[in-house]
């Protein structure tokens, strides 16, 4: 076989690295980012783009494991609920006595985020009951176990142990977020395993037929576990960001609607509710693009829940885009 | 065959009536929460009496959670994944209307109830015209809707809610009221229960289990190509589903402008919204997510199981503890139905109703 055929084969069997969505979606940023500088000067400033992009950081990191929930056919609406528990959690131990340090309450966030992934995780995989019941129940559970741990009102006087995550000046490298440089880093790594290795494939495998994936070989259930728990996981990260980015308060509504949030991202990315299809990369752009409009229409003196509309026209333009694309591909 | 063998099938016909009709095991749940709650009160461990005056009067919550259930039933029914999440975004948007053609222009009341209803017909089209005719699924459509009615309500009257006199008067639609004839043998019950959900209940019934159109729906979401390929009118079929779910929806506005006597705008969204209680119930009551199976009944009994329970709880705790216990038991509900649909249907192959 030639190296010309070789190739072919490849470019075949390998998805290509960009998406179409995800053009057209860095055109639009770039579009709205220059009409939002043409009528704002203070928005293509150093002062609003950095909390603009701190803010993109918690969707869009719980967005990379959405991105792969979507991919395997599933859903997680209980984000929210999960944030709240890993969030107050959290704020606790940092308020607590001694108050723990920064690596500890990663580590802790993490570990309990996890663990409520795991509870998903088993219940979807193992149940074999649709994700999306699941989740609305277990997302229930989750608002009822952090309000608990509440107690009664806010949670104050959070040190700024995670100011490593904030807005502040402690929170940047040569002007760049931390919070947002570790969500970069974190996508382009599942962009790579996604598309890269075996097991990443295995979850495009399972959206596209779970039946065949499974005779094909895939252990499906661990890897619908594996989804789940990814959750979790990057939730728990994603709460340290919500913290830092508050004030040394914390209040009974975080987490609220960030499920809608999250899912609104990935649908906008191009990924396919439906399963099978989707991207990592376009998770991020559409979590910037959402962040943007809300961002821009804060800067020009609009009323912020406008924002809210901007976002369900995006979804419809976004998704219908897409419909449209795989109409024009059948019919070809 | 001998008596004890037959005893024992018989015992596991219970069982497997228990398992496979859902409406069984409701009334079911249902007595045993009534009747946990009667002896709890009997002990003196709730804060106040749990009988049925207030049972009854607990019903006013019923409501709108029966109403929307069935709403996302019609919705769910209709298959390739049908699911409302704008529900409430319709109620908070309607509600808004409502209130301005009431309270601000003055329009007589049945006049502004049609204009309310209809103008969620037209939300519920939008749903359906991007789900049935172009071919979105339905929980990115409802989903984009969700934030565009959401944003709109709060938009639309610049963030304030709408209280005007006549709006604040319709409280007196939510009141409990003396039935007729045997009134005084029986608790008072919510005005709204005869106004709005049995109008609602039996329309729906007639709806499902009269009409052709009802006949239809369950094919569709049994099985879509099928039903095309016997000629059935799909695409109208599942968009008048959304259609109808936008008008019980535009209803559930006047209901809640007139319970908290005021058109907020973010009523059907604040907390957790109403689209998550609705869907839950719906599910509970039996509706297959899947679509093409569920039943009016199981819709009303699951309705009946949450709010006498959430009642329950509300008591059996001080201060806000009791509404964190709701989401509890909600969320706890939940996860077991569905994983008891999930075990019915690998051992009897699925529920009947």
């Amino acid at each position: 076989m030639t190296a010309v055929a070789e190739a072919k084969i490849k470019r075949r069997v390998l998805p290509s690295p960009v998406t179409g969505q995800e053009i057209v979606l860095v055109g639009v940023i770039v579009v709205l980012w220059a009409a939002l500088a043409v009528s704002t000067p203070a928005f293509l400033t150093a002062g609003s783009i950095q909390p603009l992009l701190v803010a993109t950081a918690p969707v869009a990191l719980v967005g990379v494991a959405m991105t792969i929930v979507i991919i395997t056919g599933g859903i997680d609406v209980s984000v929210g609920g999960a944030i709240m528990v890993c969030s107050v959690l959290t704020a606790k131990a940092l308020v607590g006595t001694d108050g723990v340090s920064l690596g500890v309450a990663v580590l802790l966030s993490i570990a309990a985020g996890g663990l409520l992934g795991l509870v998903n995780g088993v219940l979807i995989a193992y149940g074999r009951v649709h994700a999306i019941i699941i989740t609305f129940g277990t997302a229930n559970l989750f608002m009822f176990l952090g309000l608990r741990i509440f107690g009664s009102g806010t949670v104050n006087g959070i040190p700024a142990t995670l100011a490593f995550f904030g807005r502040g000046p402690d929170g940047r490298t040569l002007g760049i977020p931390h919070a947002f440089l570790i969500t970069l880093v974190i996508t382009a790594v599942a962009w790579w395993y996604l598309r890269h290795t075996a097991g990443g494939r295995h979850f495009f495998a399972i959206g596209g037929d779970a039946q065949a994936a499974r005779l094909a070989g895939v252990r499906v259930q661990r890897r619908v576990l594996l989804a789940y728990v990814l959750t979790g996981v990057l939730v728990g990260l994603a709460s340290c960001f919500v913290i830092a980015q508050g004030t040394s308060t914390l209040d009974q509504s975080v987490g609220s609607g960030k499920e809608l949030a999250v899912i609104a991202a990935v649908v906008i990315g191009g990924t396919s509710i439906m399963g099978g299809r989707g991207s990592v990369l376009g998770t991020l752009l559409g979590a910037l693009l959402v962040q943007s409009v809300a961002s821009g229409v804060t800067q020009l003196g609009w009323r912020s829940q406008l924002s809210d509309l901007f976002v369900g026209i995006f979804i419809i333009v976004a998704v219908g885009a897409d419909l449209l694309r795989a109409r024009a591909r059948r019919s070809r | 065959m001998t008596a004890p063998t037959m005893k024992k099938t018989e015992r596991t016909d219970y069982l497997r009536i228990l398992l496979t009709q859902r409406i069984a095991l409701l009334a079911l749940l249902i007595v045993v929460v009534v009747v946990t709650f009667f002896i709890n009160d009997a002990g003196g461990y709730l804060t106040a009496p749990y009988d049925f005056d207030y049972m009854s009067a607990s019903l006013i919550s019923a409501v709108p959670l029966a109403m929307l259930g069935l709403a996302e039933m019609l919705v769910i029914l209709s298959g390739r994944g049908g699911i409302d999440l704008s529900v409430g975004a319709m109620v908070s948007l309607a509600g808004m209307v409502f209130g301005f053609a009431y309270g601000e222009w003055g329009w007589p009341l049945w006049l502004a109830i049609l204009a309310t209803a209809g103008f969620g017909a037209f939300l519920g089209a939008i749903n359906g015209f991007l789900v049935s005719w172009i071919g979105f699924p339905a929980l990115i459509a409802t989903l984009a809707t969700f934030y565009a009615y959401k944003s709109l309500a709060i938009v639309v009257n610049d963030q304030q809610p709408i209280s005007t006199k006549p709006i604040q008067e319709l409280f007196s639609l939510s009141k409990s009221v003396e039935l007729p004839l045997f009134g005084e043998y029986v608790p008072n019950v919510p005005l709204g229960i005869f106004t709005f959900l049995l109008p609602t209940v039996v329309a729906v019934w007639l709806l499902l289990a009269r009409t052709a159109y009802g006949r239809r729906l369950y094919a569709i979401g049994t099985n879509d190509v099928a039903a095309r390929w016997a000629g059935l009118p799909v695409r109208d079929t599942r968009f008048k589903a959304y259609v109808y779910a936008g008008l019980i929806s535009g209803l559930v506005a006047v209901v809640t402008v007139g319970q908290f006597a005021s058109a907020r705008p973010d009523a059907g969204v604040s907390g957790n919204g109403m689209a998550l209680p609705a869907i839950t119930i719906a599910v509970l009551g039996g509706v297959a997510i899947t679509g093409g199976i569920g039943r009016v009944a199981g819709v009303v009994l699951a309705t009946l199981l949450i709010v006498w329970l959430n009642a329950g709880i509300l008591l059996a705790f001080v201060g806000n503890e009791g509404s964190q216990y709701q989401l509890l038991a909600l969320g706890a509900v939940l996860v077991f139905a569905a994983l008891l649909n999930g075990l019915t249907n690998r051992r009897y192959g699925g529920t009947t109703s």
